[in-house]
């Protein structure tokens, strides 16, 4: 059992690149620490800098209280799991797991033997302990990366993106099977991926990273309620967040398509701006003829011209294009690339409830409560709504 | 129809080509079992009008040829096996080591291997002499490396590159020592690689002809090809045309069985499956 502390880690390349940059993190013992961001964000240089693939240019790294930085990989004792597996082709299932055992050595066959069949057992390789890995399909070959990886008393796990390489169907049931394998053997993990669902379902905390630098680290709960800025806020959720410049004359804030009265906590944190963003999560809006009266009252309704609605059974979604200045325009735009996203065109998207009758090219009266937005300053696209008291207490134990 | 119609085309095609390849070979099969002193009927024949083993006897009987075998079994076994285990090494650190003058090595090792031979004759042979290594094993073991390593440093480190990355990290992070990982996951994956190399060698340094006819004088050290040339018949009216087919038949038995022997491991891509499909 153990603890990674990362103290001021510093990748920095040959040409002067800061992979990462000054990234201080603790995982505490146990934990399930998801490491996320768009692709080039430093995530998985800095999984490769705890497991000792890639050299720390400054900073520490201690595990379990002691500093590795100079260690070798194979004496920091911890298990890795590759996105493409990096199974061993020339060896069977078998010998692919009990890989790690026999290089260790100090074990007698039989007891290799009992730990091999044992991993098999929990991930269901057993029939396949006698094939070649290029026998077997994408999930199987993911499994035996993770037996090779669970075979051991590893200090700690190491994921690399595992499900990358899976359809979707599977990469479902992997990751679920994954998060039951770990509350069972309660070893510390760190996991790294792109994948928002992922980050969200699986990590008891998560670190949003964007060009090498730590955005936020906290509860998926936590980031997904308060954001500490406009990066971290677009990364998480799905559909991502919309937001909308809006200009501020006293208490009252115009968005493109309404115009209403700050409220009250808000507008003191507002100073004197004249222009800020409003972030109003997709699922925030209803349809306002679905609303009672008591909702409508504590929120704001507005008329929208529904472009195309989208139906998918348990929700639907709508989008209504909007116009912006076109310098904030590009601005947007900047944001939406550095998300991995191609922004196509100034809309909201607003998540309606499957019984919504709103249907394409009509005009919809929506409605949102004002509370639940965030205000984002432009330029630092800092979140000036931050609550400091943490959304829900459901912080690792 | 018309893929079937092709692909009988492309049979036709193999087989003429396989005539042509094998022709020369049958020919050297047929006179080798043809009798020395009447092969040159006056009614030329393909296959001998009777078959006789008289020229296998010959040629085993004469310790020229039978100390040549020995020699060249013997100096091309080492210079392969040497070869293999240098360019093993080069390969592994020129495709998976980033130091100063890799690039240098790898143009210095092309422009040995397009050095033409003939040119290098003169001096080897005046320089030999003056080292007491002219008309030794090692007289030849040492160019043949030299002329070899070339080629199997560039098809080595070719084999060495299509290895993942993955394979050696994985390795360390499980335990491994970088030797460790090198020889339990690195060499077996680069096995096919290492094959192929070796064979090449093998009939490269078998097949040798003008460095073993130059710096060779006496049965201490006359590799087969050379010996071939020193091969007359039983009398000065005799040909020694059916005696140096034995001989070369026998000296082209070895090779057809590596090749049988191994070309499963040639071709086999020993690769598949270590990462996604």
């Amino acid at each position: 059992m153990s603890e990674i502390i990362i103290k001021n880690l510093v990748k920095e390349y040959g040409d002067g690149f800061l992979a990462v940059n000054d990234v201080s993190l603790d995982i505490g013992d146990g934990e399930f620490m998801i490491l996320v961001g768009p692709s080039g964000c430093g995530k998985s240089t800095l999984l490769r800098m705890i497991v000792g693939l890639e050299d720390i240019t400054s900073g520490e790294l201690l595990i379990n209280g002691e500093r590795v930085n100079d260690k070798k990989p194979r004496d920091r004792n911890l298990a890795m799991v590759f996105q493409n597996y990096a199974l061993y082709p020339h060896l069977t299932v078998f010998e692919n797991i009990a890989f790690p055992l026999r290089l260790r050595g100090g074990m007698t066959g039989d007891e290799i033997r009992a730990k091999v069949e044992d991993a098999a057992a929990t991930l269901e390789l057993t029939e396949h302990l006698d094939r070649k890995p290029g026998h077997l399909s994408g999930g199987q070959r993911q499994r035996v990366a993770m037996g090779r990886a669970i075979v051991r008393k590893a200090d700690a796990f190491l994921f690399d993106e595992p499900l990358s390489n899976l359809d979707a169907k599977l990469r479902g049931q992997m990751r679920t099977e994954l998060l039951r394998m770990q509350r069972r053997m309660g070893t510390t993990t760190v996991y790294v991926t792109h994948d928002q669902t992922e980050a969200m379902t699986l990590g008891d905390r998560v670190a949003v990273l964007r060009r090498g630098l730590l955005q936020q680290v906290a509860t998926p709960r936590e980031l997904y309620e308060q954001p500490v800025n406009m990066f971290v806020a677009g990364f998480i959720g799905s559909p991502p967040m919309n937001f909308i410049p809006g200009t501020l004359d006293g208490g009252t804030i115009s968005l493109p398509f309404v115009s209403y009265e700050l409220p009250s906590d808000t507008r003191e944190a507002v100073g004197d701006r004249s222009k800020v963003y409003v972030a109003i999560r997709p699922e925030r809006f209803e349809d306002a003829s679905l609303a009672d009266a008591a909702k409508r009252a504590s929120g704001v309704t507005f008329r929208a011209t529904v472009d195309v609605v989208e139906w998918l059974g348990n929700e639907q979604f709508a989008y209504i294009p909007y116009e912006v200045p076109h310098e904030l325009e590009t601005e947007l735009h900047e944001l939406e690339r550095e998300l991995d996203s191609e922004r196509m065109r100034s809309q909201l998207v607003v998540a309606l409830e499957p019984s919504s009758k709103i249907v394409d090219a009509t005009e919809a009266e929506l409605w949102f409560d004002p509370r639940a937005t965030h205000l984002f300053d432009p330029e630092s696209g800092d979140n000036l709504t931050l609550n400091p008291e943490p959304a829900v207490a459901d912080a690792p134990t | 129809m018309a893929s079937r119609r092709s692909a009988n085309w492309w049979t036709l095609w193999g087989l003429l080509i396989l005539l042509w390849a094998l022709f020369p070979l049958l020919w050297m099969v047929s006179l080798s079992f043809k009798d020395p002193g009447t092969f040159r009927g006056s009614t030329p024949q393909f296959f001998p009008e009777e078959w006789t083993w008289k020229n296998y006897d010959t040629v085993f009987s004469d310790s020229l040829f039978t100390s040549a075998l020995r020699n060249s079994a013997g100096i091309a076994l080492i210079a392969t096996g040497l070869s293999v285990i240098v360019a093993m090494f080069a390969a592994y650190a020129i495709a998976r080591l980033d130091f100063p003058g890799k690039r240098l090595i790898l143009t210095v090792a092309l422009a040995i291997a397009m050095f033409p031979q003939a040119a290098l004759v003169g001096p080897l042979f005046n320089m030999w002499r003056g080292l007491g290594i002219y008309d030794t094993w090692i007289g030849l073991i040492i160019p043949y490396l030299t002329f070899a390593l070339p080629l199997s440093i560039w098809t080595m480190s070719a084999f060495f590159r299509q290895i993942p990355w993955e394979m050696e990290q994985a390795a360390q992070v499980d335990g491994a020592t970088a030797w460790q990982a090198f020889r339990k996951v690195i060499v077996p994956l680069a096995a096919p690689g290492v094959f192929t190399t070796a064979i090449l060698t093998f009939f490269f340094c078998w097949n040798e002809f003008l460095l073993a006819i130059s710096l060779t004088s006496t049965d201490r050290a006359r590799t087969v090809p050379a010996a071939l040339s020193f091969f007359t018949g039983a009398s000065q009216f005799e040909s020694p045309i059916t005696a140096i087919m034995a001989a070369s038949v026998v000296v082209t038995i070895p090779i057809v069985i590596l090749v049988l022997a191994f070309q499963r491991r040639i071709i086999a891509g020993l690769t598949t499956g270590a990462v996604k499909g």
